[in-house]
């Protein structure tokens, strides 16, 4: 087995879901995964970079949705419907989803960091009776910022699901609230002794996130962080993905707040 | 091969004359190419093929060098998954260790662990003595080896041995000299509170030139860079530096390490902190290229003693 090797698979189908991101849909599941658990993805020509699936598991296709920042996804974004891409994986730890069972789980997610939450969103859902409710709280910057807005609502009339959205800055067509994803942390309906609560999204507001849940009184190991690090070869060797003494890629993506709060300058 | 004094690293070719100096200190150029190339081709996208090995003899590395292939081992092979190309590298390589009698000034071994000859990981442990070479096979590896030539090899007496002890002996008293003074036994918890005061003293004359990682044998990070071959890819790994400015760098631009001074500190983290933490032993080796090699002469154990 070489772990450096990327697995060919076709893209099946791109999503346009804002301006800058994209969901690829690939024409099959080359890698079992777990919610919570990343892959490197590699363009032919454009390099490698990890990203988290964001479809369920249970699916037969591979899902990423994903935002053009840098190298590797400019070279992603210039790639259509029938090109050929490598995945490796899975790497790192999956959500410990045996433990949120019977419990109310709350996502806080901001704009493409909503992503990898879906992944841990559809693997709820696919055993919902596990569980009691579920809390997704998301914010993007403007309503042309949000994604899945095709799914959303299909998502709202999923029992035992509430979902709440807010936008930095509204425009006309925006009839729904209005500030930063905190003003929408206000009211937390569960039971912050046990229940988990799950942040992913930009740096800043990580930070200003994990603060507010802290605040409102969930476990600092209940609370649990998607690390953005660069992961370059996914099996704790390479050393660029760490974070204090932890690998992101091994130990991570996903750090729980007791862990993290000790890193220096986690979220940048 | 012994040029101005010191030791080089030379490839045998048999056709010049074959002329081994074990007397000196550890090579001027780095082995761990030979386990770590600096470039190497990992993967090739879409259709992957497997490495050949080539079968491969060190002989007369020095303990520090051994303490960097210690390392690495910790790292490619003791951690799931196993690294199929270091793993394969050095299974088909012979390790002969070979004790080093004279310590020189840039040396610091003794106080990170490793004493001047090799005990462990070697294959076989060689030391000069008056009438020969004592070879003492440490690995199954080594004993197979030493079996295989035994016809040429007399057993060794107890003046040999004696021989030997005395000039580990000496050895030990030179170091312990060159270095009176041990590092802190809590160095790893002051290297992970070292204040930014401290740490930009520490880095005042570095010139960034960052020789110190690449000539070090126990650093092992690296990069996987693509390359258009064709309608082929190929993947090949590359040395990296943890004190370049984008080797944490992310997609989107954040950089936990955006600061020299923290990328700085990064390497003594690693070294002295980190990899103690999960290895119980120090990611150095006391060999002195960083040093050597250090545009600015800044010598690793100053900083150490000050941390």
């Amino acid at each position: 087995m070489n772990p450096y090797y990327p697995i060919p698979i076709r893209i099946k189908k791109i999503i346009p879901e804002t301006a800058t991101i994209k969901t690829f849909i690939l024409d099959g599941m080359p890698i079992k995964f777990d919610a919570g658990q990343f892959a490197e993805l590699t363009v032919p020509g454009g390099g490698e970079a990890p990203f988290t699936p964001s479809g369920s598991p249970y699916a037969d296709k591979m899902e990423f949705t994903i935002m053009k920042v840098g190298r590797v996804t400019e070279a992603l974004f210039a790639r259509k419907e029938g090109d050929l891409v490598g995945v490796r994986g899975p790497f790192g730890k999956a959500y410990p989803l045996h433990e949120y069972k019977g419990k109310d789980i709350f996502i806080v997610g901001g704009g493409v960091g909503f992503a990898p939450l879906r992944s841990l969103f559809l693997s709820l859902v696919h055993n919902i009776g596990d569980y009691k409710k579920i809390y997704v709280r998301y914010g993007a910057r403007t309503p042309q910022d949000i994604v899945y807005k095709y799914l959303i609502p299909e998502w709202r009339k999923i029992d035992k699901v509430d979902i709440l959205m807010t936008v930095d800055v509204g425009d006309p067509t925006w009839t729904g609230r209005v500030g930063v994803v905190t003003t929408i942390l206000d009211v937390i309906p569960v039971d912050v002794k046990v229940a988990p609560t799950i942040v992913c999204g930009p740096p800043l507001m990580m930070k200003f996130t994990t603060q507010r849940l802290a605040q409102a009184g969930f476990a600092e190991r209940n609370i649990y962080l998607s690390m953005e690090k660069n992961m370059v070869c996914g099996i704790g060797k390479c050393n660029h993905c760490r974070a204090g003494k932890y690998y992101c890629c091994k130990d991570g993506p996903v750090l729980t707040w007791d862990i993290v709060k000790d890193i220096e300058d986690p979220f940048l | 091969m012994v040029e101005e004094n010191k030791a080089h690293l030379t490839v045998f070719d048999g056709k010049k004359p074959f002329d081994p100096n074990f007397t000196r200190i550890r090579t001027v150029q780095n082995i761990k190419h030979i386990l770590f190339p600096s470039r190497d081709i990992v993967a090739r996208f879409p259709n992957d093929r497997d490495l050949r090995p080539k079968i491969q003899v060190i002989f007369g590395l020095k303990a520090c060098d051994i303490r960097g292939i210690e390392v690495y081992d910790r790292v490619f092979l003791n951690n799931d998954p196993i690294d199929p190309f270091y793993k394969i590298r050095r299974e088909n390589t012979l390790l002969i260790a070979a004790d080093c009698p004279e310590p020189e000034p840039s040396c610091f071994c003794n106080i990170v662990g490793v004493k001047p000859f090799a005990e462990k990981i070697a294959d076989i442990a060689l030391a000069v003595v008056a009438k020969g070479f004592i070879l003492e096979p440490l690995t199954p590896k080594g004993t197979a080896w030493v079996e295989e030539i035994s016809s040429f090899l007399e057993n060794t007496g107890p003046a040999q041995v004696n021989e030997r002890e005395e000039s580990r002996g000496r050895a030990l008293k030179t170091l312990a000299k060159i270095n009176e003074q041990a590092l802190a036994p809590d160095l790893s918890q002051r290297v992970e509170k070292a204040g930014s005061q401290a740490i930009r003293q520490a880095r005042d004359e570095c010139v960034e030139c960052f020789g110190c990682l690449h000539c070090c044998p126990t650093c092992y990070c690296f990069l996987l860079n693509d390359y258009g071959r064709g309608k082929e890819m190929e993947r090949v790994r590359i040395w990296d530096a943890c004190y370049y400015s984008a080797y944490a760098r992310v997609g989107g631009g954040a950089n936990p390490r955006g600061k020299f001074d923290k990328r700085f500190w990064n390497r003594f983290q690693c070294k002295f902190n980190y990899f103690l933490q999960y290895e119980k032993f120090y990611a150095c080796s006391g060999c002195g290229r960083c040093g050597r090699g250090c545009s600015a002469k800044i010598d690793i154990r100053k900083i150490l003693s000050q941390a």
